[in-house]
């Protein structure tokens, strides 16, 4: 399964913990998901686009990338140990973290809790 | 009164400790043999609470624990302001053995986690003589660095929400939510560099103990180790590599768990160390 970016701005609309964490939050964030990029535009804490590759030289703040079976594991309801989180699959280098780490450090609960609304058990209604 | 009081109660001690006066933050809670808890870096002693608080474990244990200097409610010695906190295992050591000393425990048992599994080892190899069994959670001999440490303790970033942050992950998913972000509330509220500190003993000079292991005697002094499936920053790989060079450790994997077994999901904590504290009782009688 891919991450259902595409549904990821409704997903994180109204969002409380993206709400609490993401104080002050301006990020142009690269998915790699396998071959597909994805950029996602975030303003003051709000994600305000989010746009499909192929992307033409984009100005990026942070990139994470991984393979498609890894971000599958990752989706699961309960997903694997060493799949269930950004940094477990670091750990296990099937994610690669690049750009502003020091943005990142700061904002962490608000990127893990964006990639943590993909999954289908958090599905908005 | 309509509230209810645990059976915790915690004061303070004053003593020397590495040749400083300190003033410690010392809980406690149950009657008998003397349970010494070591919390993980970063921390305190509300980890344990799930242990104090439960009255099988404190019909027959003195459940201990105490913030360490720099933690909790344990003040830095005077004159920190000019410091930067650095944990080593002699200090580690000597620290534990000295609250152990003061508080007149005779061999208790000693659970640690994280670092405090990382020194139960060390001390399994340096003073079995000292306690009557060993028990180390998220034990590991060396750690694989996947993460800077810089921004843990930086002036553009909170450090106590990045620590918490960086540490999320190494829960179980299905772990309950109130107890996952209490346990992260303690992060919050560390003192600026503090988990930093700490991790320099794990990362630092004192970072591979791999070599050493083979010094242990389990028949001096039981050693068990508990690891949380979920952990990845000492996984049950890694715990299994240190058993396989000490002969008569017991290992075992616990499920649903991560690094942060007693105050993730206490509850299900204690069914895997009930046992364990069962089994040390019955070698005592």
């Amino acid at each position: 399964m891919a991450l259902p970016l595409e549904t990821l701005k409704a997903r994180a609309a109204g969002n409380a913990l993206l709400a609490r964490f993401g104080r002050d939050l301006d990020l142009a964030l690269l998915i790699g998901d396998g071959d597909l990029d994805w950029l996602v535009e975030i303003e003051r804490g709000a994600v305000v686009r989010v746009t499909q590759g192929p992307l033409i030289m984009p100005k990026t703040d942070l990139r994470l990338r991984a393979a498609s079976e890894t971000w599958a594991r990752f989706l699961e309801p309960v997903p694997p140990p060493g799949y269930h989180d950004l940094f477990a699959m670091r750990r296990y280098r099937r994610i690669q973290i690049e750009g502003d780490i020091r943005l990142m450090s700061a904002y962490l609960f608000y990127i893990k809790q964006l990639f943590a609304l993909l999954r289908p058990s958090e599905a908005t209604a | 009164m309509s509230g209810a009081f645990e059976p915790i109660v915690g004061r303070y001690l004053t003593l020397q400790l590495l040749g400083r006066p300190h003033r410690l933050y010392v809980e406690e809670a149950g009657q008998g043999t003397p349970l010494l808890c070591l919390h993980t870096a970063g921390a305190d002693t509300r980890q344990w609470r799930g242990l104090m608080n439960d009255p099988e474990v404190t019909r027959d244990y003195r459940v201990i624990a105490f913030d360490m200097p720099w933690h909790g409610k344990s003040s830095p010695p005077a004159g920190w302001q000019t410091e930067e906190y650095r944990l080593t295992a002699a200090d580690y050591s000597a620290m534990t053995l000295a609250v152990a000393d003061a508080l007149e425990l005779e061999k208790p048992v000693v659970i640690g986690c994280s670092i405090g599994g990382r020194i139960a080892l060390v001390f399994a190899i340096e003073r079995p003589e000292r306690f009557r069994a060993i028990i180390g959670l998220q034990s590991g001999a060396t750690i694989d660095p996947y993460y800077e440490l810089t921004w843990l303790h930086h002036p553009a970033v909170h450090g106590g929400e990045a620590s918490a942050a960086y540490v999320s992950g190494l829960m179980a998913p299905t772990s309950p939510d109130a107890e996952r972000w209490e346990t992260l509330w303690h992060y919050m509220q560390g003192g600026p560099g503090i988990f930093k500190g700490d991790l320099y003993f794990y990362r630092g000079a004192d970072g591979d103990i791999r070599e050493r292991l083979a010094a242990i005697d389990t028949r001096r002094c039981p050693l068990y180790l508990l690891t949380g499936e979920y952990d990845y920053s000492v996984s049950p790989q890694d715990t299994q590599a240190a058993a396989e060079r000490i002969p008569g450790v017991k290992f075992s994997v616990m499920p649903k768990l991560g690094h942060f077994p007693m105050s993730e999901n206490p509850a299900l904590f204690l069914s895997y160390l009930k046992p364990v504290l069962a089994e040390i009782k019955a070698g005592a009688a």
